[in-house]
């Protein structure tokens, strides 16, 4: 598994790096933030992404456990709110289209839980890290090296 | 945005002899409201959007582009891009059967060049990472065709569609009503 390009256009990384962390500061939940970008990650198979957002989730106060049951969300019991899970089964959902749409009730629990404009930089955040994972995953950047 | 009555499309048959003949009535599903307007919603966001989106094309044949837009929107299901891409290609001038035949590109190689075949074999690759990575041979095919700088380049601008593609999709964004160049 070796690296294939570092390159990347500094006008899309600027660009990207902007989305991410307006999408963030809209969302107004750093511990969250960290969770939905990790289990994306997760999905999406990036150690670069993986590695670096649990080194910054663990700087935001997410506990051991969470990080440890992350995964496995849905089985683990009152470890994740019912807020961070309605996150989490819209993160998945909208990382995972290839299988089909973001179904009714995922959106509407999600809707449940975030007014109008925190559900819109939820959903932006979602899309940043999936914008990041595809560009690390199709470069191969290998995990290591972040300034977190 | 739309209006969500039925789509209704009126048939006239002119053949005498037709025992039928007269008018029929197709009356379509009614269009779904959107779910959110998510640019007036976190307005920073869609900017951001729309900067990423004129740094990732910049280097790329606009053609190819379009085709790999296409694509992975046909992927990720997204309708409203679709509509949107299609149409824009058309506009362009892409013709009607290479953009028919997308969906089924690997069964008819003949339509494209090899560069664009490597481009949307990476195109499938890089959006359907939940089945796992982008292989060795789908990457080693497409840097025969683009220098690194454009590869990279072509990585970001799979990227940027998907993301696209993934506001189109959450929210429900209704396809029909877009009239090519509207966003360019």
């Amino acid at each position: 598994m070796t690296l294939r390009t570092r390159l990347l256009d500094q006008a899309v990384g600027r660009a990207m790096s902007t989305l991410s962390a307006t999408a963030k500061k809209g969302l107004g939940d750093p511990a969250l933030a960290e969770l939905v970008v990790i289990r994306a990650s997760q999905l999406n198979h990036c150690a670069f992404c993986l590695d670096m957002h649990l080194a910054l989730a663990r700087k935001h106060g997410v506990s051991e456990q969470q990080l440890d049951l992350l995964a496995a969300w849905e089985e683990a019991g009152d470890v994740f709110g019912e807020r961070e899970r309605a996150a989490l089964a819209l993160t998945e959902a909208v990382t995972v289209l290839t299988d089909g749409f973001v179904p009714d009730e995922v959106y509407d629990r999600a809707a449940a839980h975030f007014d109008d404009i925190r559900l819109a930089h939820l959903v932006g955040l979602i899309i940043a890290i999936n914008n990041w994972n595809r560009v690390m995953v199709g470069r191969r950047i290998p995990p290591g090296g972040h300034t977190t | 945005m739309g209006c969500f009555a039925p789509r209704v499309e009126i048939m006239t048959t002119t053949d005498s002899t037709d025992s039928t003949a007269g008018t029929t009535t197709t009356e379509y599903t009614p269009e779904r409201p959107v779910r959110l307007r998510w640019a007036e919603h976190a307005p920073e966001v869609y900017k951001a959007m729309i900067r990423l989106d004129t740094a990732a094309k910049q280097g790329l044949d606009p053609k190819l582009y379009e085709l790999v837009k296409i694509r992975a929107s046909q992927i990720n299901h997204c309708a409203f891009c679709v509509d949107m891409h299609s149409k824009d290609a058309l506009a362009a001038g892409e013709s009607v059967e290479r953009i028919i035949q997308l969906s089924a590109w690997d069964e008819s190689r003949h339509f494209y060049t090899r560069k664009e075949l490597a481009a949307l074999e990476l195109t499938e690759a890089v959006t359907v990472l939940t089945d796992g990575f982008v292989p060795d041979e789908v990457y080693e095919r497409a840097a025969k065709h683009f220098g690194e700088a454009e590869l990279a380049q072509l990585i970001s601008a799979i990227a940027t569609i998907n993301a696209w593609n993934r506001f189109g999709v959450t929210f429900r964004m209704a396809p029909g009503n877009y009239q090519p160049g509207q966003h360019k």
